[in-house]
């Protein structure tokens, strides 16, 4: 926000690299630090949406094969497709040089705190003016923390002008497509926690806490090596005024064991550079006092409290798995349902009931129902002639059925089935036995009752199913065949 | 590690055992489905797993067919002088020949009963109760596992509950579960896991934890459900065509610009479909009607206006502000340039740019073409409705849904969501429209917003 235009992406660098604690050497085989991993994954993600889905099937079974709560998956998954594609060696060049974006930066910081507190004191010859020095050694910093303050109290997200240029920069400078989503990725990322301020916040304050402790060294080097005398100068202040302020200024730092010129001293100070030694002292007690109270130590505090947030986002960052790509995963890394495979084979052939016919001896017509339903009225009205065995559905049904059409087998006999149940192997089973025992057999299949339809898919089931047992069907009432033996 | 707890899917021939897995392990392809009786000739066993630990295993066997006749048989297999207990005739009746003849199919049941901690015994509620079924629980109970009826087709108007419970009652099995594979009741999987934990007390905490992710991950599916919507929406609302002001021109745009949403529509409806894990031909968006493009003069939309303001208000703000550092900091040696640089830059080169464009074009006499109002409308009412009949429907459905237009015209009122007006404004927005940039934190935030409100 508040400086150098041209070091706005490599900032952001190096602000998330010194959270790494270091642990990446670039071009080594890596051990992917958490905010790699979650980095990586929210990149393939991203380049998922974009470009459709990868050929993942490798690194599904190998996420999945090393186990782990889903969002652990998800990271391997990612890790495996980005070490392929390339995106991992990308993120690798990309923090050699966050690397050395940081390490200009130490060096900016360097030069610019030295040649601050040069021109602080200047070159010795005349005497310093201290008001002067203390604007000029504070003056930025303070214009620029206020800066930084207001940014961070105003903007919704920090991240917006610069992570905008930051996102426009990289997508110019992208060599290739494998790493285009990286520097969006790590935003998107950020931005959920609103970790970027806190980033940035930790580069901008530890950049001016350097400037500053430099500043400060340089200025107690000058300070050791030469004779500096210290003036005041106004054309509006009084004398009391000026002492008021002075002391005012110098009262917080006097607290902490910085000296404070007394009145007289200052007093004195406002005609002409005092050449005695504890005047010289005094005045640049205060000078280094006021730096490090009012420049030092606020950066330092800063500092520290962008650091433990950048911390504590940082750990509480995570992949929200409730993004439609990554729920899409779920079933594919951590799969709620598997099959288990066939663990019982299918026969190669079912056991088939037959059918046949009685010859011998068989006499008279009957009507047979199986497994109707108890709603429907039964039986219908019959010819004469034709005897009625009911409705069959026991076991105990059936055998005394079985006897008697053993011991009277009927010449005709029909059988009325309602094709509305599923004609199973038992049903066919009975019905080639009641076949055996008559010298003709025909099937019914009954009419669905008033108001419904017969599932015509069933029906041609039955159909199948009877003509595989060779027993002749209708669907309508044979009785004048029932009745007279021809049609 | 729990021990998984192994259920057989028991039942007559063709009453939905496998229907009932699929169902169950959201698994549209698991085993084969139709009309025939004795589809399933094997044992197939599925797992169902939370957070990688399998807590369910389901068995899907071949139906029972010939229970009266087996049970006959298992009758006559005392030897004089003696009476075995049910699992003991089992035995006997598992080593014998018929077992690998005429009951083969009946014989694998029983094997895998015996073998699971619990059955499932499934019943299609549309049939009568016969004597079959009844010799099928009589010939399961000597198993001695505990059955838990589940009811299946329930959702069927010919369906007969009251017969099943009475009937079920009188063989001692009172705890029985509703449950239609083809449209499952909402609570109906904690129902049933709730019923089992009954019979199973000792598998009570994995049913529970069962019954918790199942929860957990239909939230999961309604938000990632409603935020495809929410990009759907705003994609449309963000798209636009720039087209010359002739009439033939302006036709084509139209059909194009159609044809653009049907296809991201269909896009849409294809990722829910992944979504719920359901075949990509399970549901087909049908015609949007044709209605005409709006020719929108969002340039001046209050939205644009403020947008540009706050982009390059902002924009130069922080860039000057960055220049103004450099300059301080060396010196005041580039004499306000860096400040001046820095605003230029800052200042959204990209907004005023195609701010500029557009304004161009306005200037030559070009029209922009956005979606119609109604249509938006229309496409959030359709995939809502989806979604609603996704979370309802069974992996054991197999008839497709269509997605029509709804008759009433009620759908053409009403208004649009804030974020959809944004959207109107930020082109960049659309994944429709060239050079968008999907990652924009304030699109995101929207499709957020979006998507709470289409919950």
């Amino acid at each position: 926000m508040h400086r150098g235009a041209m070091y706005r992406p490599l900032r952001l660098c190096s602000g998330f690299h010194s959270a790494m604690e270091h642990r990446v050497s670039p071009l080594n085989t890596p051990t992917p630090s958490r905010l790699q991993r979650l980095w990586l994954s929210e990149t393939i993600r991203l380049r998922e949406e974009h470009a459709g889905p990868l050929d993942d099937s490798e690194a599904n079974r190998r996420a999945q094969a090393k186990g782990g709560a889903l969002a652990e998956r998800i990271q391997n998954r990612a890790w495996l497709l980005a070490e392929r594609d390339g995106q991992v060696s990308a993120l690798q060049h990309w923090l050699h040089g966050a690397h050395l974006a940081g390490l200009l930066l130490v060096l900016l910081a360097i030069l610019s705190g030295t040649s601050l507190a040069v021109a602080a004191l200047g070159d010795g010859l005349r005497p310093v003016n201290v008001f002067w020095a203390l604007g000029s050694l504070l003056g930025l910093n303070l214009l620029l923390l206020l800066g930084w303050a207001l940014g961070l109290l105003l903007s919704r997200d920090s991240a917006g002008a610069l992570g905008h240029l930051w996102l426009w920069l990289s997508a110019k400078l992208a060599r290739d497509a494998q790493a285009a989503q990286l520097a969006p990725a790590l935003l998107l990322m950020l931005q959920r926690q609103r970790l970027s301020r806190w980033g940035l916040g930790v580069l901008v304050q530890g950049f001016w806490l350097l400037t500053l402790i430099t500043a400060l060294l340089t200025l107690l080097a000058l300070l050791a090596t030469r004779r500096y005398g210290f003036v005041w100068e106004s054309t509006l202040l009084g004398g009391d005024s000026f002492i008021a302020m002075t002391q005012a200024i110098g009262s917080l730092p006097a607290l902490l064991g910085f000296s404070l010129p007394d009145a007289e001293l200052i007093r004195a100070s406002g005609d002409s550079a005092l050449a005695n030694e504890s005047a010289r002292l005094s005045w640049a007690g205060w000078l280094v006092g006021v730096l490090v109270v009012y420049g030092l130590l606020p950066r330092l505090g800063l500092l520290l409290f962008c650091l433990w947030r950048w911390r504590r986002g940082c750990a509480a960052l995570s992949l929200d798995l409730s993004l439609p790509g990554y729920s899409l995963l779920r079933e594919r890394l951590q799969p709620s349902s598997e099959r288990l495979g066939v663990c019982d084979e299918a026969p190669t052939q079912l056991h088939q009931p037959h059918a046949g016919s009685h010859t011998e001896g068989s006499q008279g017509a009957l009507l047979v129902a199986v497994e109707l339903d108890p709603q429907r009225s039964w039986p219908p009205a019959l010819p004469k002639g034709v005897g009625d065995a009911g409705v069959i559905d026991s076991r105990e049904q059936r055998n005394q059925l079985l006897d008697q059409l053993s011991r009277f087998p009927p010449a005709r006999l029909l059988i009325a089935c309602d094709p509305r149940r599923s004609p199973d192997r038992g049903s066919l089973a009975l019905l080639g036995e009641l076949a055996r025992t008559a010298s003709a057999t025909r099937i019914w299949l009954l009419p669905p009752p008033p108001g419904e339809a017969l599932d015509s898919a069933r029906l041609g089931d039955w159909h199948r199913a009877l003509e595989q047992l060779q027993l002749s069907y209708s669907d309508s009432a044979p009785f004048s065949w029932l009745e007279n033996g021809h049609d | 590690m729990t021990k998984a707890l192994k259920l057989a899917v028991v039942g007559h021939t063709n009453v939905g055992k496998t229907s009932l897995l699929r169902t169950l392990t959201r698994d549209v392809g698991f085993g084969e489905v139709s009309h025939r009786p004795s589809t399933t000739r094997h044992v197939e066993g599925a797992r169902l797993s939370v957070d990688g630990e399998a807590l369910l295993e389901l068995y899907d066997t071949p139906g029972l067919e010939d229970a009266i006749a087996l049970l006959d048989y298992l009758e006559r297999l005392d030897r004089p002088g003696e009476r075995l207990d049910g699992p003991a005739r089992l035995a006997r009746f598992l080593d014998g020949s018929e077992a690998r003849q005429r009951f083969e199919q009946e014989a694998k049941v029983l094997r895998q009963l015996l073998a699971s901690d619990a059955g499932l015994y499934v019943i299609d509620a549309r049939e009568p109760v016969l004597a079959k079924y009844r010799d099928e629980l009589a010939v399961l109970s000597m198993c001695g596992r505990p059955l838990l009826p589940v009811l299946n087709f329930v959702s069927s108007s010919q369906h007969r509950e009251q017969d099943w419970r009475d009937a079920l009652a009188r063989l001692g099995l009172h705890a029985l579960v509703c449950f239609d594979s083809v449209a499952p009741p909402l609570d109906g999987e904690r129902r049933l896991y709730d019923s089992l934990a009954l019979l199973q007390e000792k598998a009570r905490p994995q049913l529970q934890r069962l019954i918790d992710d199942h929860l957990a991950q239909r939230q999961l599916r309604k938000s990632s459900g409603a935020r495809l919507i929410a990009e759907l929406l705003l994609d449309c609302a963000a798209c636009r065509r720039s087209v010359a002001a002739q009439a033939v021109l302006e036709q084509g745009a139209i059909r194009e610009l159609h044809q653009t949403i049907r296809q991201r529509e269909q896009r849409c409806v294809e990722a829910l479909l992944r979504l719920y894990a359901f075949r990509q031909d399970d549901a087909k968006a049908g015609d949007l009607p044709l209605l005409d493009g709006r020719w929108g003069d969002d340039l001046f939309n209050p939205e644009t206006l403020k947008q540009l303001g706050i982009n390059i208000g902002g924009g130069m703000a922080a860039g000057a502000a960055t220049g103004v550092g450099v300059d301080l900091l060396v010196g005041g040696i580039t004499l306000g340039a860096a400040a001046l640089i820095g605003a230029v830059l800052g200042g959204s080169a990209q907004t005023l740019r195609g701010y500029g464009a557009r304004l161009k074009g306005k200037l030559k006499g070009q029209r922009e073409l956005t979606v119609d109002d109604a249509v938006l409308r229309l496409l959030a009412l359709r995939q809502q409705l989806l979604l609603q009949a996704l979370e309802a429907r069974g992996h054991a459905a197999v008839e497709a849904i269509n997605l029509s237009t709804p008759q009433d015209t009620s759908w053409r009122e009403g208004k649009l969501p804030e974020a959809l007006h944004k959207a109107r404004a930020h082109p960049e927005w659309s994944s429709l429209n060239p050079g968008a940039t999907l990652e924009d934190g304030d699109r995101q935030e929207q499709v957020q917003q979006l998507a709470a409100e289409l919950l």
